[in-house]
């Protein structure tokens, strides 16, 4: 449902997706279904230990299995690869196979290849390993103690990272605050877990010293240098090719062990190598684990209910590696005061490393974790007044005429109008009967909950983040293009080339799309095609709700670049100005005349007729475009400002409705709104989608998710059955809305809104369960919510009533 | 996750499994539903040496109405077990409770003598079986033996299947006159194992107080539980509220090892145990009533 | 009774005959995607619990990853590329592609299986009956509105061109 007519012609048009077909039919290839001449098979074998000493391996019984062509450990691999990309400053190296110690159970310590991944799991069980078992630290607050093992020898502490970030007088509006709200809290370690684990099949050459990837690892064109780097390879050696990917939801992001692992495997053999991580490599190694924090977090407030200033203080427990240093909580700069005019800010992050995967990042990359916790804190505040959590909301919310609206860390929120989705939630909640349905229910001993949320979805990440939470002058990377390809044929027919993969989100479509609006031509007529990084243009990939917005601006660019040698050819065979020309309907006019040239003339001519075009006028007809961030700036060197890092901010109002089964614990959903504004919207059932999906996994840490390690730090969720990820019955059907304040600074307005309904839901969800328990007394500040922990709650509850 | 090797056999007929297991007995295992012994075997946490593929022996595969109860062959799956209406009429609970294993896939393939022989405690069917006094047959070669369900649970994964015998079929007697039942199960997802399920019999007397209970727990402990405490509280009693409750309270007292993990704690197992014996007492009783 | 290293095996996979040799271990969802080259069919967990790989053996749904190849001989095997005739897509897969059933369509393979497989017994589930049938299949991407979505208008366009098929409008 559109609340706005944009006045564009295939931009807001719910067309079905064009990547739907093959995939529907099985015909896409995914990672997986590569199937190269003379491919071998690998397999990992995995550290049962969360912290120990590798003392001795014997592989001679591995080597001599028939089907058996490579088996190598971690000291043998060091001679082939190197140590794995990370964008942390600190010294913490990860290797693709551990070296000398392993630092979390499910760490790699032998990959095979051999003919078969049956034979490849055949081998690593005749491997025999000597481990000095060391003694784990697990637990985050343990892992901090001035004697507790360390997780990295070369550092000085597991703390890996401790500093306070101040903007503005945040002493002074605590001090003159009427309340100070302060709630503690903690957010659980979750997962992406998508239904495709990582892999990656490489081939090297070793006549040419080529290698060529396919792989559902993302950021190839980005950073794709850096895993060269690790094969000991020339960048410009290695060609990755974008794959269709069974979802990533960020756990895909620079996946460099899979590729290292088959790269390795494929240079000591010399023949092709494929890694596919099972579901156990995925839940346990993945490398991306989500935040897992325990948060001090305090708002100061007036009497009347105004937000003054905000204090959130975390400890972030990152696992045994740092790749990406701590943008999971940089991340959170974004918005972390919300859609709010709260003036002021102070947060502290310490990351401590235990014996744990490491960290990525998973959908909301730690702006999910602000959203809730500031929730929290605007719930309990609204309780400590008696104030209504609706007004208590609507009074502090910055208002329609006060963008772009700079906040506190510096971020800029570039548009909004947050009163009116507000509105559009609250119209469509009915909470009057909802209320009442409560009320009555109580009476009758059930117990419904009303739960709201209001709260930021950032996207189009600047590349800043990953390094400003470094001191020093502004000097880091501050690129994160993308880029597209737009050729016309001799025929006039369009093709797009992106250099960026797939990832369940619709590029092809959008692409589609906007070749429809720009050029008056019926999407369906267009194809989409990828190109590999040995032939490509720079992209970044998908992540951070970025690939619609980077993607109709490089779009936007590149159809101006076509557009405009069109014109040049039409006006010159038409005798006319390119001042004076416009496209319409697959055709390039003369303003006000019934003169044209169709799209298929003009291509016929560009291909073939060079001396019917303008002199100097190159043959052919295409446009590259690499469109940069519309909208970032440095931090300042003191970092009291971090500039605009992320200033193309959506908004979205939740409100679940669920019931409580005080005695089995279960929270059934009665009714789900959820109002997105993301700006202008390409495909609005496609956003659905994406909504939709991201609220599920939102209800899947809210209640049920949990990456769960043993005291001694064995993974206690490796398998899908025990890391449990919503299935139909778990979710609601949602009822979502658009509402569209377009972006001042996107092609068309477009806002990202990609991991939107992972961002909001939990939030909305603890708030409904929490209202539910109201009665009780009971608060709730920790996720997740299990059907056991109700219970024990509510016979908490019982035993001394609040 | 890929499994290791092992020698396939693919009898036709039950002779040949019995000679089979006779000869492979202490390195083969039973392939039935395969939907928990290939997963165990996936991940590499059992090496059978020999499988016994008994998918193809027909004979197995049967429902048959008997003096009011039935038989029912060890082959039969689940999916046929939610879906046949002599089942759904003599003994309902079974299709109720057959319709909790997993989901529709895994119950395509699965089946009543798989379940009962692998003996998982979070399995439904060994509970119901209890509950409602069913008689396992086991045959080997040297003979046949019927065992009561209440005697054949042992322990965790533990049965009284001996050494080269074969679970052929299970004998359920039918219910009294003016009998109901029911299965709930209380899990994490739909279709994940339960943390606590109770298959409940309640048998009235003309003027509809209780003359028989029976009760069969799965996910309690390290096999079915049945509390033969609670069941001699309700005799005599009159359905409602407090008779209920008080079967909970002594259902409670007899869940001595109940199991614990990540999903569920014992105490919580316990707790949960309760409230879903008065949702399956309710909920037998309402059907018995309607049956007076 | 013979037992032998490799076993031969007759399937017939979307109506058509493969003669295969093959180790008792090899899973059928390995067979088809390697052996026989339908990759439709996905892998997701290896363990039965996430129902990417359902295929349909003999009419009936399952977990290719749970079976072995060899307990599929003489068995039909339908795949999802066994569902478009002629280059035409299966109302299954139009109304998928309809209603945005999917987005990284890992798991949709397995979906289409299950549906189909529902819609053969049931030509006309109620939304509970669909969800039900859903249960085991695991979807990350969509939160899955858009698949029951698709599964019933699924439903009304084959049971619609089965009574005009069957001339029941008369």
């Amino acid at each position: 449902m559109t609340t706005t007519t944009n006045g564009y012609t295939w931009i807001g048009k719910d067309i079905k997706r064009r990547e739907d077909p093959a995939l529907l039919t099985g015909s896409a290839e995914y990672t997986n279904d590569v199937k190269l001449p003379g491919m071998l098979y690998a397999a990992v074998l995995r550290s049962p230990y969360a912290h120990a000493r590798i003392v001795s391996i014997d592989t001679s019984a591995a080597k001599k299995l028939p089907g058996v062509h490579a088996v190598l450990t971690g000291s043998e691999s060091t001679e082939i690869i190197d140590p794995l990309p990370a964008f942390c400053a600190e010294p913490v190296v990860e290797r693709a196979i551990a070296v000398d110690k392993v630092r979390y159970a499910g760490e790699a310590v032998v990959a095979v290849a051999a003919e078969s991944r049956y034979i490849a799991e055949d081998a690593l069980e005749l491997v025999e390993i000597e481990w000095e078992p060391l003694p784990p630290v697990i637990d985050l607050l343990a892992a901090m103690e001035p004697d507790a093992p360390k997780v990295h020898e070369n550092l000085e502490s597991n703390v890996v990272y401790n500093q306070v970030f101040t903007f503005g007088d945040v002493n002074g509006d605590f001090a003159r605050a009427d309340h100070i709200i302060k709630r503690h809290l903690r957010w659980p370690r979750a997962t992406a877990a998508p239904m495709e684990p990582n892999g990656a099949v490489c081939k090297y050459d070793p006549a040419s010293g080529h290698m060529d990837v396919w792989s559902n690892t993302n950021m190839l064109n980005f950073v794709g240098w850096l895993i060269a780097t690790t094969l000991k390879l020339p960048p410009h050696m290695v060609n990755f090719y974008p794959m269709y990917t069974g979802g990533s939801f960020g756990s895909k992001h620079v996946i460099s062990k899979v590729v290292a692992i088959a790269g390795a495997l494929s240079k000591v053999t010399g023949r092709p190598v494929k890694f596919m991580e099972d579901r156990i490599d995925n839940l346990t190694a993945n490398d991306s684990q989500g935040p897992d924090r325990i948060y001090d977090a305090e708002l100061a407030i007036t009497k009347d209910g105004k937000f003054l200033s905000l204090r959130v203080h975390t400890i972030d427990d990152y696992g045994a590696y740092f790749m990406f240093a701590i943008t999971g909580n940089t991340n959170m700069m974004s918005q972390i005061s919300g859609p709010y005019t709260i003036g002021t800010v102070e947060t502290g992050i310490r990351a401590v490393l235990t014996n744990k995967n490491q960290q990525g990042v998973f959908r909301g990359a730690g702006s999910d974790v602000g959203n809730w916790v500031l929730e929290r804190l605007v719930d309990a505040a609204a309780e400590e007044l008696g104030m209504d959590g609706i007004e208590l909301r609507r009074k502090n919310m910055i208002q329609p005429d006060q963008f772009p609206y700079k906040m506190p860390t510096g971020n800029f929120y570039d548009s909004g109008n947050y009163p009116a989705v507000l509105n559009m939630a609250l119209e469509h909640a009915d909470l009057a009967y909802w209320r009442e349905e409560q009320a009555r229910g109580r009476q009758q001993g059930r117990y419904i909950g009303i739960g709201l949320a209001t709260c930021q979805q950032r996207s189009t990440y600047s590349a800043t983040e990953f390094w400003f939470h470094n001191p020093g002058p502004a000097t880091g990377l501050t690129s994160a293009p993308e880029s597209v390809r737009i050729g016309v044929g001799p025929t006039g027919g369009f093709t797009v080339t992106m250099f960026s993969p797939f990832w369940g989100n619709s590029p092809e479509t959008v692409v589609s799309q906007i070749i429809g609006e720009e050029f008056g031509v019926d999407p369906a007529t267009v194809s989409v095609t990828y190109d590999s990084t040995a032939h490509g243009l720079p992209g970044a990939g998908p992540g951070g709700s970025r690939m619609t917005v980077m993607l109709s601006g490089a779009m936007r660019g590149a159809a101006a670049k076509v557009k405009d040698k069109m014109y040049k050819i039409a006006s010159h065979l038409l005798e006319a100005s390119p001042e004076d020309m416009e496209i319409r309907d697959g055709s390039v006019w003369v303003k006000g005349t019934d003169r044209s040239l169709s799209i298929g003339d003009i291509g016929f001519k560009a291909y073939w007729f060079k001396l019917d075009l303008p002199v100097d006028m190159e043959s052919g007809l295409e446009g590259s475009f690499t469109y940069d961030h519309p909208f970032t700036t440095p931090p300042s060197d003191d970092r009291k400002d971090l500039g605009a890092f992320y200033p193309i901010m959506g908004h979205a109002v939740h409100i679940p409705i669920v019931e409580v089964d005080i005695n089995t614990g279960q929270v059934t959903f009665l009714k789900y709104v959820a109002v997105h504004d993301v700006g202008t919207v390409v495909n609005p059932r496609s956003l659905q989608g994406q909504i939709r999906g991201g609220i599920a996994q939102g209800i899947g840490v809210a209640l049920y998710e949990e990456v769960q390690y043993s005291p001694e730090g064995q993974n206690l969720t490796a398998t899908m059955n025990d890391y449990l990820v919503p299935t139909v019955a778990e979710v609601p059907k949602v009822e979502v809305y658009h509402h569209e304040t377009p972006s001042p600074f996107t092609a068309y307005g477009v806002k990202g809104g990609g991991e939107g309904g992972r961002m909001v839901a939990p939030a909305a969800v603890t708030s409904a369960v929490e209202d539910a328990l109201k009665p009780l007394g009971i608060k709730i500040d920790e996720m997740p919510i299990t059907s056991e922990k109700i219970v024990h709650w509510v016979s908490q509850a019982q035993i001394q009533p609040s | 996750m890929k499994p290791p090797k092992f020698r396939y056999f693919a009898p036709k007929s039950v002779g040949e499994a019995l000679a089979l297991l006779a000869e492979h007995a202490d390195e083969g295992r039973v392939l039935a539903g395969g939907q928990s012994l290939v997963p165990l075997m996936n991940m590499r946490l059992v090496h059978p040496d020999v499988l016994i593929d008994i998918n193809g022996i027909s004979e197995l595969s049967f429902i048959e109405a008997t003096n009011g109860g039935l038989a029912i062959g060890a082959l039969t799956r689940d999916s046929t077990l939610t879906s046949d209406r002599t089942v759904a009429e003599r003994l309902s609970v079974l299709s109720e409770a057959a319709h909790c294993v997993g989901h529709p896939a895994i119950r395509n393939r699965s089946t009543v003598g798989g379940s009962i022989a692998h003996a998982d405690p979070a399995a439904e069917l060994p509970a119901v079986m209890v509950a409602l006094n069913a008689e396992i047959v086991a045959r080997s070669r040297s003979g046949s033996r019927t065992i009561s369900a209440q005697d054949f649970f042992k322990g965790y994964l533990t049965t009284d299947l001996k050494d080269g015998e074969l679970l052929t079929e299970v004998r359920i007697p039918g219910l009294p006159p003016r009998s109901g039942s029911a299965f709930v199960e209380f899990s994490r997802r739909e279709g994940d194992y339960a943390l606590a399920g109770v298959a409940a019999v309640v048998t009235l007397q003309e003027d509809g107080t209780i003359v028989d209970a029976r009760l069969g727990l799965c996910s309690v402990g390290p096999a079915p539980v049945r509390p033969q405490n609670a069941e001699a509280l309700l005799r005599g009693q009159r359905p409602g509220n407090e008779a209920w409750t008080a079967a909970a309270t002594a259902v409670a007292s007899v869940i001595d090892e109940p199991l614990s993990d990540i999903h569920g704690s014992a105490d919580y197992r316990r707790h949960l145990a309760g409230v879903l014996t008065k949702q399956a007492l309710a909920g037998a009783a309402e059907r018995a009533e309607r049956n007076r | 009774m013979q037992e032998e290293d490799f076993v031969t095996i007759r399937l017939s996979v979307n109506g058509e005959i493969h003669r295969l040799v093959v180790e008792p271990r090899r899973l059928l969802a390995d067979v088809l995607r390697d052996d026989l080259g339908y990759t439709g069919t996905n892998l997701g967990c290896e363990h039965g619990a996430c129902g990417s790989c359902t295929v349909l053996v003999d009419g009936q749904s399952v977990r290719s990853c749970l079976m072995f190849a060899v307990q599929a001989n003489g068995r039909e095997v339908m795949t999802v590329e066994g569902l478009a005739q002629n280059g035409v897509m299966h109302p299954l897969q139009q109304a998928f592609w309809e209603k945005q059933g999917l987005q990284c369509g890992f798991c949709t393979p397995g979906f289409l299986m299950t549906a189909y497989e529902l819609l053969q017994h049931n030509s006309n589930p109620s939304e509970e009956e669909i969800q039900d049938a859903l249960s085991g299949n695991i979807c990350r991407c969509t939160g899955y509105q858009h698949i029951i979505e698709a599964v019933q208008s699924a439903a009304q366009s084959m049971a619609s061109s089965a009574s005009v098929s069957s001339g029941t409008g008369a």
